[in-house]
């Protein structure tokens, strides 16, 4: 299982978490990694001056917004997610 | 079970006056609340001036513990004499009511109050008492949560007088559709406006008289405790916490930060959910033993927002479907409106490293100034609003 956790806190929230939820939220979807991707939301993280926090496997993800949010999406989550279910 | 009265009341005033003839006084004190309704003779200035003196003295002097007798001698003795009429007059009805429930109920000319008991009219015994030459009638009677006590002033009866009704929509009549009208659910301020907005239209919007109704609904005191940010020392965050956890009533958390040392000093699970009912507040979460939690400023603010237009004089129609939305900034301001009736603040003062970055639209003196707003706002409704700061 690979966990991705967003931060929803104020800070966060105002640079636009619910876009990253929702891209994240779809590309899982999209590749059907509903079974091993599990999406978390997560209040302050104390990471709030590096972008948006992320946090994959609790290794911290920096400078994720919602422009770059596919890119992290593939570069960070779907090699993990794809070792997982090559693993099993 | 100790009692919180729901109290609100609304006038018309007499066609083509700015002032209104009658007036409404409520007291809340520790043990009781006491209301009084006061109707000076005639309208527009005089009328004003003869019902704010009656009430005003009648509140401060029966609050500060005088008798009814005194009250009533001094306002005899004080009221001006109109010039016209060559008397002195204004009627009023005096509501005391204890935290236990029992009532105090005194009437001098005005329409007798009605009570509903379970949803049910439920006749008062009244006792005549003469006082300085008045004939006072004075009742004492228990109630519980859920039971509702209405009084309001003569323009009430008279509605309509001479234009739609010959003789005025006439007491019982009043009674009747207040019956047919009522449920369970429905606040003091409902049922007031629900009331008057049928004077206004058998007046044809051009009332005859000052016309006051002035409702009271008795609840279950229920307290809600609401922790807003962290201590400024973290030494507190323990104390803090255990104010808030072995409060009684609702518990409340606001903000991430918070919820998280909420979640660490009771080693509760902190569970954010992802789901937003509305993009522009963040999610809330859950925790166990606390009732409801969300973020912290940004939500406060738009709470704030909702409070504001549901306490907004001017709002005629009290909209309940924009209270039951599932964000947290509308589930805040439904706890805080509907199901508590007292608010407990409980406010941390650290500074959120992150509101210091340039981009953040949100200062320590923002939220501070936030609560100040709320608690404003609350007391407005009635409610007693206490802040402590960590």
């Amino acid at each position: 299982m690979v966990e991705v956790s967003v931060c929803v806190g104020s800070s966060c929230h105002m640079k636009g978490s619910y876009q990253v939820i929702k891209t994240f939220t779809e590309l899982i979807k999209a590749n059907g990694l509903e079974d091993t991707v599990h999406l978390k939301a997560s209040f302050c993280m104390g990471r709030c001056l590096s972008g948006i926090a992320v946090t994959v496997n609790d290794q911290p993800v920096e400078n994720v917004g919602f422009v770059n949010a596919e890119q992290v999406f593939y570069e960070k989550i779907f090699p993990l997610a794809q070792g997982e279910t090559a693993g099993a | 079970m100790e009692l919180f009265v729901d109290a609100a009341y609304e006038s018309l005033n007499h066609y083509g006056e700015e002032l209104c003839g009658d007036k409404v006084e409520f007291v809340r004190q520790d043990d009781s609340f006491l209301a009084v309704l006061a109707d000076g003779l005639g309208s527009g200035v005089k009328a004003n001036i003869l019902s704010t003196l009656t009430s005003k003295i009648i509140a401060t002097m029966l609050s500060e513990g005088a008798t009814l007798t005194e009250a009533v001698e001094t306002i005899a003795s004080t009221l001006p004499v109109c010039s016209e009429r060559g008397l002195a007059y204004s009627t009023f009805t005096i509501v005391r009511v204890s935290r236990q429930g029992k009532v105090y109920l005194a009437e001098f000319d005005n329409p007798s109050a009605i009570l509903y008991v379970d949803n049910l009219l439920e006749p008062i015994q009244r006792t005549e008492r003469e006082i300085g030459g008045k004939t006072i009638y004075t009742s004492e009677f228990s109630v519980k949560a859920g039971d509702l006590l209405m009084c309001f002033s003569d323009g009430v009866v008279h509605a309509g007088v001479g234009r739609l009704l010959d003789l005025g929509w006439q007491y019982d009549n009043i009674v009747n559709y207040v019956s047919e009208n009522v449920t369970p659910q429905m606040s003091a301020r409902e049922i007031t406006r629900r009331l008057l907005s049928a004077v206004n239209t058998l007046y044809m919007q051009k009332p005859g008289d000052d016309s006051t109704v002035c409702s009271f609904r008795f609840k279950a005191n229920r307290p809600a405790s609401i922790m807003v940010g962290p201590p400024v020392n973290p030494a507190l965050d323990v104390t803090a916490v255990n104010k808030l956890m072995y409060s009684k009533g609702l518990k409340v958390v606001c903000g991430g930060t918070t919820s998280q040392i909420v979640s660490k000093v009771t080693g509760k699970e902190l569970t954010v959910h992802l789901d937003y009912d509305n993009p522009a507040i963040p999610p809330t979460a859950t925790l166990a033993g606390i009732d409801l939690v969300t973020e912290g400023v940004l939500t406060l603010g738009k709470c704030l927002e909702i409070v504001k237009t549901m306490t907004a004089s001017d709002e005629k129609q009290l909209d309940h479907f924009s209270l039951n939305k599932k964000d947290g900034a509308t589930r805040l301001a439904k706890l805080l409106l509907e199901e508590c009736t007292e608010v407990h603040f409980l406010v941390g003062r650290a500074l959120n490293p992150a509101h210091q970055n340039p981009g953040m639209p949100v200062s320590l003196g923002l939220k501070l100034n936030l609560i100040k707003e709320l608690s404003a706002e609350l007391e407005k409704t009635g409610k007693k609003v206490t802040v402590e700061y960590f």
